[in-house]
């Protein structure tokens, strides 16, 4: 059962993942992205991390996106201006490369480290835990990088009337 | 048996995927969503990294893992609001989202 919703979300996730890089509208390219976003959080409930899924949803599906479908229509691409997949080699050739990579260092992987998953407690509680107590400096650091995106946003997007 | 190599498999094929859309799309904004996507995929490595973690002396698993996605997340948010405002303002000023317009500065 469990590798049945492992095959099935993960291939979701890699289809929709496609279809975002090679659709030519940028809005499919983010409709398609949210898909993918939604088949990420499946996997990740799968690997007992319900917290992150909720968060995966939350952020990343719903506020990121929203920018983004919101930056698109702003912009509001000429429909001559769109514009698949451009086919460079050495581009296939290095993502060729670190696939075959990539692919070589997980074959090392013994079986040893594969084949144990843990019991982990995604559950709220443990996750803020962690994050409050371990974390906690990295925690406040986060928040002063959120603030200067948000200045950074503001400062740019200001209009300067002076020039 | 689904073991830490069909998740690590899964996270690299995204990523590859991702890297394909950074160096083959030229819209600015299907740029910065392959980036998007290369996150996506390192968060699912972590997380799953995390899963197949040995436990600690007391039995239990430290959720770091899901700890630093929650730190990637944050940092694509910001990553995100401050790339999009740069997107809109190169659309502003020069009329163009595609990237092989604005290489100026390149050697």
């Amino acid at each position: 059962m469990g590798a049945l919703l492992f095959w099935g979300a993960g291939a979701a996730m890699v289809l929709f993942t496609l279809l975002t890089v090679s659709s030519r509208n940028p809005v499919y390219s983010a409709i398609w992205m949210i898909l993918s976003f939604a088949a990420t959080a499946g996997l990740f409930v799968l690997l007992d991390a319900h917290l992150i899924a909720v968060v995966e949803v939350l952020v990343y599906a719903g506020a990121i996106m929203v920018l983004f479908l919101f930056v698109i229509m702003l912009i509001n691409l000429r429909a001559e201006e769109h514009e698949g997949l451009r086919l460079n080699p050495l581009a296939i050739l290095a993502a060729a490369t670190f696939l075959a990579l990539v692919t070589r260092a997980l074959q090392d992987l013994g079986p040893a480290v594969g084949s144990a998953p843990n019991a982990l407690q995604g559950s709220p509680a443990v996750v803020a835990e962690t994050l409050f107590s371990r974390y906690a400096v990295a925690f406040e650091t986060v928040s002063v990088l959120l603030l200067a995106a948000i200045l950074g946003t503001v400062v740019l997007s200001r209009r300067s009337h002076e020039r | 048996m689904i073991g830490l190599q069909h998740w690590l498999g899964l996270s690299a094929v995204v990523f590859t995927l991702g890297l394909c859309g950074v160096m083959m799309r030229r819209n600015v904004i299907l740029v910065m969503m392959s980036i998007e996507i290369m996150l996506n995929a390192a968060n699912l490595a972590l997380v799953a990294f995390n899963k197949h973690m040995l436990p600690g002396p007391d039995g239990a698993v430290a959720p770091d893992g899901e700890v630093f996605v929650f730190f990637t997340i944050a940092v694509a948010a910001a990553e995100v609001a401050v790339a999009l405002v740069i997107a809109m303002l190169l659309f502003r000023r020069l009329d163009t989202v595609n990237v092989d317009d604005v290489a100026n500065l390149r050697w």
